[in-house]
């Protein structure tokens, strides 16, 4: 069980691209940590990087006590879950969980209880014999989690390992990863594109992008306060709203001013936007996620107003597509729960819908440097 | 023709604007089956007109193995008298189980180093990254366009240095044939491309070396490309008869069997020697044929179902 450090770890490729940017990070004991971001982000490089896979261009990795950049990857006393699984396709089930245990020249009834035991936390005693290409996509993967527990490492590497899975089976087996977790108690790195994966997984999740953190924090924090407009759009499904605004800062406090909307922000947004030295703005970005939309009646007035463009019905809520005469449509989402079946009649395509947030809910961002204006 | 084959009388159509099935005799059909077996029969007559001239030598010169009369190039077919004269004299009277295990002991060597060579060479090529490696891949291409003889007269000067000619023939062939190991990695290196570069990182998370990575992993997956690579290295020296004839020039001991063979047809008694020469032609093929038949299988041996997602 170990803490992993990396300080101004650099990657940069031969050809000169540079992969990851001056990473910092500091993973502690037994704590699960999800990088995610977009394809070409830098986030499997990373993981990579961490594993020995790839070279450190520059920086300091440190697992445990021990500075690692130079050791070989099987001494470094980790394991690795690959996304296509990465089984050898020669031997058995029982063999491949065992390699790691052979290698090491390990008693053959200590490999035996080992694998057995994995095997039964997987529930994939009855697979044991078989070779892998006679399982499925989720058994493949049971195996490749099972021959990284085996060796009981000091740290967990898994590389996108639900992406093969389809949607089911990945829900399930994200269930099963937490439990795992529960489990063996130990440092777990973990790398997805999907925020859902992220949120739901991580203890602490680094958003990248371009080879850049974007941000660390909590799944709370990140989505609470995200610090910049990417990791507001890249958190959370669908993606927030983003509206161009005017910031007003009057002797009553700061106004939000969208269409005829006009938002007094409350006391905790004033203060950290009069701690950061903002003033009014022409221009602002302003973000509101979704779910923090309510729809109201068209006679209110503090609204903004729009047309129903489509309608999706996702069962337990409604995604509405809201033209404002803003250049993007405004995406609500709407808990089915709450409305009366009149009003579902009336959220159709083609009617007119006005709709309200709180003050609370708001998020402002620089449309310069794109960085939040609330940021602490 | 099998059953399946055979073209249908009549074709049913369903119309669907009077709302009937129809039969139809299916004269389109007809036609298309009929264009397919002319092809199919015009391909056939070609493919046995080549065999046949391609099996012509091979029986031409089994039959004359088993002649006994003596004469060379006789203008009949089946031999007059049968026997196995030839085959005694060749293992008892003459040096051929001598050339023969020149040959095999020089096929085998070869084999085993070349292998050996040849496969770390296309796994090092297609798994690390290194300085020049695409620098030295130009230059072996290049290089390999050259013939191998315009290195003879070059080659015979430093074998002879070396001590390697004539009585020492045998090394010395064998140093000829594993010098060029590493430039045909070209298959096998095409082959270890296609397996996952993951199972390789995934083995040397879990614990093991490139090079056991190198022998658990990849020879497994890799076992057609290794028996092909091993019979290309043991054909190659097995019927070479341009290096053999002159780094053993002269020295009869150190011939390998294509050079010790042609020596009989073209110094010594042609009419005398040569059946004897089909004879030997014949022994030299068996086992090369035997380890074509019995490694053929492993040519279409897929091994790396199920490695990665599918």
């Amino acid at each position: 069980m170990a803490c992993v450090k990396l300080e101004h770890v650099k990657k940069i490729y031969d050809g000169g691209v540079v992969a990851v940017q001056d990473f910092n990070l500091e993973i502690k004991d037994k704590e699960f940590v999800v990088f995610v971001g977009p394809s070409g982000c830098g986030k499997s490089t990373t993981l990579r990087m961490i594993a020995g896979l790839e070279d450190i261009s520059e920086g300091t990795l440190t697992i445990g006590e021990r500075v690692v950049n130079d050791v070989e990857p099987k001494d470094r006393d980790i394991a690795m879950v690959f996304q296509n699984y990465a089984l050898y396709p020669h031997i058995t089930v029982y063999e491949n969980m065992a390699f790691p245990l052979r290698i090491r020249k390990m008693k053959n009834d200590e490999i035996h209880r080992r694998v057995c035991q994995a095997a039964e936390i997987l529930g994939i005693t009855e697979y044991l014999g078989r070779k892998p290409k006679n399982l499925s996509g989720g058994q493949r993967q049971r195996v490749a989690i099972g021959r990284a527990i085996v060796r009981e490492p000091q740290v967990f590497l898994m590389d996108e390992p639900l992406s093969n899975l389809d949607a089911k089976l990945r829900n399930q087996m994200r269930a099963e990863i937490i439990l795992l977790r529960k489990r063996l108690d130990t440092t777990f790195i973990y790398v997805t594109h999907d925020q859902t994966e992220a949120m739901t997984l991580g203890d602490r999740i680094v958003i990248m992008k371009d080879g850049f953190i974007q941000q660390v924090g909590t799944p709370e924090e990140v989505f609470d306060t995200p610090h910049n407009l990417f990791v507001a759009g890249f958190i959370g499904a669908p993606q927030m709203n983003i509206f161009e605004a005017k910031l007003d800062k009057r002797t009553d406090g700061y106004h939000v001013l969208l269409q005829d909307m006009d938002l007094k922000l409350d006391e905790d947004k004033c203060k950290l936007l009069e701690n950061n030295g903002v003033k009014s703005m022409d221009k602002v970005l302003l973000g509101v996620r979704p779910e923090h939309m309510t729809a109201c009646s068209e006679s209110e007035t503090n609204c903004v107003k729009g047309t129903i463009m489509v309608n999706e019905m996702m069962g337990s809520e409604l995604h509405l597509h809201v033209a404002t005469g803003m250049p993007k449509n405004t995406i609500l989402r709407l808990p089915t729960v709450d409305l009366t079946s009149a009003e579902r009649a009336a959220l159709v395509a083609g009617n007119k819908l006005s709709f309200t947030f709180a003050s609370k809910v708001v998020q402002l961002f620089d449309p310069e440097s794109e960085q939040s204006l609330l940021y602490k | 023709m099998k059953k399946e084959n055979q073209i249908p009388e009549v074709d049913i159509v369903v119309d669907h604007e009077a709302g009937v099935i129809r039969e139809v005799k299916p004269e389109k059909l007809r036609s298309k089956k009929g264009h397919e077996r002319r092809v199919n029969t015009s391909i056939y007559v070609l493919l046995t007109v080549m065999s046949i001239i391609w099996l012509a030598p091979f029986v031409f010169l089994v039959l004359q193995s088993f002649r006994c009369e003596s004469g060379g190039q006789v203008n009949y077919l089946l031999p007059k008298q049968w026997g196995l004269d030839n085959y005694v004299f060749l293992f008892t009277e003459s040096n051929f189980p001598r050339w023969f295990m020149n040959t095999l002991t020089i096929g085998l060597v070869v084999a085993v180093v070349q292998t050996v060579i040849q496969l770390s060479v296309s796994y090092t090529l297609s798994r690390m990254r290194f300085r020049g490696r695409k620098l030295f891949m130009k230059a072996v291409l290049v290089l390999g366009m050259f013939p191998g003889f315009l290195t003879m007269i070059c080659l015979y000067f430093l074998l002879k240095q070396l001590g390697m000619t004539q009585a020492g023939a045998i090394p010395g062939l064998i140093l000829i044939y594993v010098a060029s190991s590493g430039m045909g990695y070209h298959i096998s290196k095409g082959f270890f491309d296609t397996i996952p570069k993951s199972l390789d990182e995934s083995a040397r998370i879990d614990g093991a070396t490139r090079f056991q990575v190198f022998l658990k992993i990849i020879m497994p997956l890799a076992k057609p490309i290794v028996i092909y690579t091993i019979l290309m290295a043991f054909m190659a020296p097995w019927g070479d008869y341009v290096f053999a004839s002159y780094v053993a020039f002269g020295k009869a001991s150190s011939y390998n069997v294509a050079v010790g063979l042609y020596q009989w047809v073209n110094t010594n008694d042609f009419q005398g020697y040569f059946t004897r020469f089909c004879a030997g032609g014949v022994i030299v093929a068996i086992p090369i044929t035997a380890l074509l038949l019995a490694l053929q299988k492993y040519y279409v041996e897929g091994v790396t179902g199920g490695t990665v997602k599918g």
